[in-house]
């Protein structure tokens, strides 16, 4: 089959997004498609954002290709006559996030006028595609709510996870992710100040451009409480190599982002090097992975909880590891694999 | 530097330019800048898919990038505050070919208000960029004379030159390109009856209408060629063309009135192989010099001919013009170390 892939991108910046996107490339061309890949750089500026959605509308490629499947918004308002949505996100600002401290549109009469075209738009392109798939149930539950349309959940894999290894369990948590506020590795820092044991902490992941104060502060932080020999921050983009050593050595993973949209690729990958994860009540869909108990703990958003979660594996190195290896079979339970996502957006 | 090579493209179609495109960005990565290339769908049929397919790129956004390189028409107009142009060619359809067979949009109203708007845009919105540069004389004029824009011509480098080399110089010449009757493979085919030396011609290319095939066939036939040319009607492996141009006594390129001194010139001589061309070929004349880096020869068989029989009496003429042809690339700045320094300033 021929399958034009789509998204949007924020030039220079790595993310969940660009790995899904590469990832779908290279698992449909493994199945023997052609593939041709469209990544539509995009700004995220309130201002530009209308006539760069036109400019998306007015890109014609309705005669190529027997599929486009739409990933990033909203690369879905590109035409097209065989059009499949794996939905990802909406552009939160202007839905669940509208009225909390990251609205980046004035509530003025204008930014209304923004907002509701957006939705609008939005709701056009939904409704031209053949189906929509979304990352997860809480993605799904939005789409209901804000756009009215169903979604099914296909959960997306990581590229390769026989590439991941288990090496044993070293003495340190590893928050391997972009560093930006919402992925909050400053939670975790706190945390460690509160642990009994001498757990340590690994922080990896490229800064987001406009991040840099937030890696200052982590670093002033772990400066001002003495953790210097505690916690080892890693700010920059990490390769796969070192990415499978670091999984392979930690005792286990730490992903708590604030209400995200999906379980996140670091967690996937935890479970595929057999380490459990330590996530949060309120990370959003990391709890449709993480089972409190099973192959991951889920406390409070509170450093002293989150403390008492990693004092718990340290301590416990035999639980550490029963609940990593849960978290292989949770993936398969749950059908995460690309067999199951090709097969339904082809189908 | 952050650096966003934009070009068109054609979903499932790879060209010349999208080549050029993708080299250049790994090359900006080789010599240390971070570069993405971005990939605008253009579609110009009917004449208003062009217009909505220009809006589309002025209304885009180029964030978190500190410049930006277009190489054409109309991805160049995606606004950018650091913009430079390697222009490799404008709509020609609304420019020299606007009243040619190859005019391409209709003769209608409508046709003739696309044409219009795309030469208002480009004058307009050319005019914004920090600088044009363009891959050959012949496209630098032409944006002089219909849109008034100053440009520089910086010479478009092999894409991969390290995969060329010389091994000997044996008794053939070789002419790998498309096969067309611009290309003039008919002409290569027909000289062979007057070459006196033993020199085989060597094409490889796939013939782009049975026609073009037709006619080099019927030569060889008519004449009993059969032993002198050797045709691979195909696309060759890159390390097949490698293969032949380090073992050839020397190359063909006789196209009739290219913009540019084409690719084949350029291997011939990182093979350090001269070069035959024509009078009337066009952009060759940049680096083929007539019994320094090759032969310059009018379009005709005896002439081409003549040419081909000199090389073989006087190889060590051969070789050292193949040599001189590789010095005089490297002193015309037909290389990447120009190219980025240029695109990078």
């Amino acid at each position: 089959m021929k399958i034009i892939v789509a998204s949007t991108t924020y030039p220079f910046v790595e993310g969940g997004s660009t790995l899904f996107v590469e990832w779908l490339t290279e698992a449909l061309k493994s199945r023997s498609h052609v593939v041709e890949t469209l990544l539509i750089p995009f700004s995220p500026d309130y201002r530009k954002m209308l006539d760069q959605m036109l400019a998306l509308r007015l890109l014609d490629v309705s005669e190529h290709g027997d599929r486009l499947i739409a990933v990033r918004p909203p690369s879905y308002l590109l035409r097209h006559p065989r059009k499949v949505l794996w939905f990802i996100h909406h552009h939160r600002t202007v839905y669940d996030l509208w009225g909390t401290k990251y609205q980046d549109i004035p509530p003025t009469p204008e930014g209304h006028t923004y907002r509701d075209a957006i939705i609008h738009a939005d709701n056009i392109a939904l409704r031209e595609a053949e189906k929509i798939f979304s990352n997860s149930k809480v993605v799904a539950c939005r789409l209901k709510r804000f756009n009215q349309v169903d979604a099914r959940v296909l959960y997306p894999p990581i590229w390769a996870p026989e590439r991941f290894r288990s090496g044993g369990s070293g003495d340190y948590m590893l928050y391997l992710s972009r560093i930006t506020d919402h992925k909050r590795q400053l939670l975790a820092v706190e945390a460690v100040r509160h642990t009994r044991t001498p757990v340590k902490l690994v922080i990896a992941g490229a800064p987001d451009p406009e991040a840099e104060p937030y890696l200052k502060q982590i670093r002033l932080r772990v400066q001002e409480c003495s953790l210097d020999e505690r916690v080892t921050i890693i700010p920059r983009w990490v390769s796969d190599h070192e990415k499978i050593d670091l999984f392979a050595g930690c005792l286990a993973a730490i992903y708590m982002p604030f209400d995200e949209d999906s379980y996140g690729y670091p967690s996937l990958e935890a479970h595929h090097s057999g380490k459990a994860v330590i996530t949060s009540t309120d990370s959003g869909g990391t709890n449709e992975l993480i089972v409190d108990g099973e192959n991951g703990l889920i406390p409070e958003p509170d450093p002293e909880a989150i403390a008492r979660a990693m004092d718990q594996l340290y301590d416990d190195r035999d639980l550490a590891r029963r609940m990593g290896a849960a978290g292989k079979e949770r993936i398969s339970q749950l059908g995460i694999s690309w067999d199951t996502a090709l097969d339904s957006l082809l189908s | 530097m952050r650096i966003a090579v934009v070009n068109n493209c054609v979903p499932f179609l790879t060209g010349g330019a999208e080549h050029l495109a993708q080299a250049l960005t790994t090359k900006l990565i080789e010599y240390g800048h971070q570069a993405i290339l971005v990939r605008i769908p253009f579609r110009w049929e009917p004449p208003a898919k062009i217009v909505e397919s220009m809006l589309a790129c002025r209304l885009m956004c180029l964030p978190n990038v500190d410049r930006m390189i277009a190489l054409k028409f109309p991805a160049y107009y995606v606004p950018h505050h650091d913009k430079i142009l390697w222009l490799l060619h404008q709509f020609r359809q609304a420019y020299d070919l606007w009243g040619t067979d190859l005019q391409g949009l209709p003769d209608s109203t409508e046709g003739q208000c696309t044409r219009d708007v795309i030469r208002q845009a480009d004058s307009r919105y050319l005019g914004e960029v920090r600088k044009i540069y363009t891959n050959s004389r012949v496209t630098s004029e032409r944006l002089k004379k219909y849109n008034g824009l100053d440009s520089e011509v910086l010479w478009p480098p092999l894409l991969e030159a390290e995969h060329f080399s010389c091994k000997s110089y044996e008794d053939f010449v070789f002419y790998p390109s498309r096969v067309n009757s611009a290309k003039r493979q008919w002409l290569a085919v027909e000289s062979m009856r007057y070459a006196h030396s033993p020199v085989k011609l060597i094409l490889a290319g796939k013939d782009e209408s049975p026609a073009d095939r037709r006619r080099i066939e019927t030569i060889i036939a008519e004449h009993g060629l059969q032993e002198r040319v050797v045709w691979y009607r195909e696309f060759i492996s890159e390390e097949l063309k490698a293969e032949l141009f380090s073992r050839a006594l020397g190359a063909l390129y006789i196209p009739y009135d290219e913009d540019s001194y084409g690719y084949v010139s350029l291997e011939s001589y990182f093979s350090r192989k001269p070069v035959i061309t024509c009078s009337d070929s066009g952009g060759t004349d940049v680096v083929v010099k007539d019994g320094i880096t090759g032969f310059t020869v009018p379009p005709e068989p005896r002439a081409i001919a003549g040419a081909i029989d000199r090389l073989y009496e006087n190889k060590q003429a051969a070789e050292s013009m193949g040599s001189s042809g590789c010095a005089l690339i490297h002193e015309l700045g037909i290389t990447w170390d120009r190219v980025i320094e240029a695109l990078t300033r």
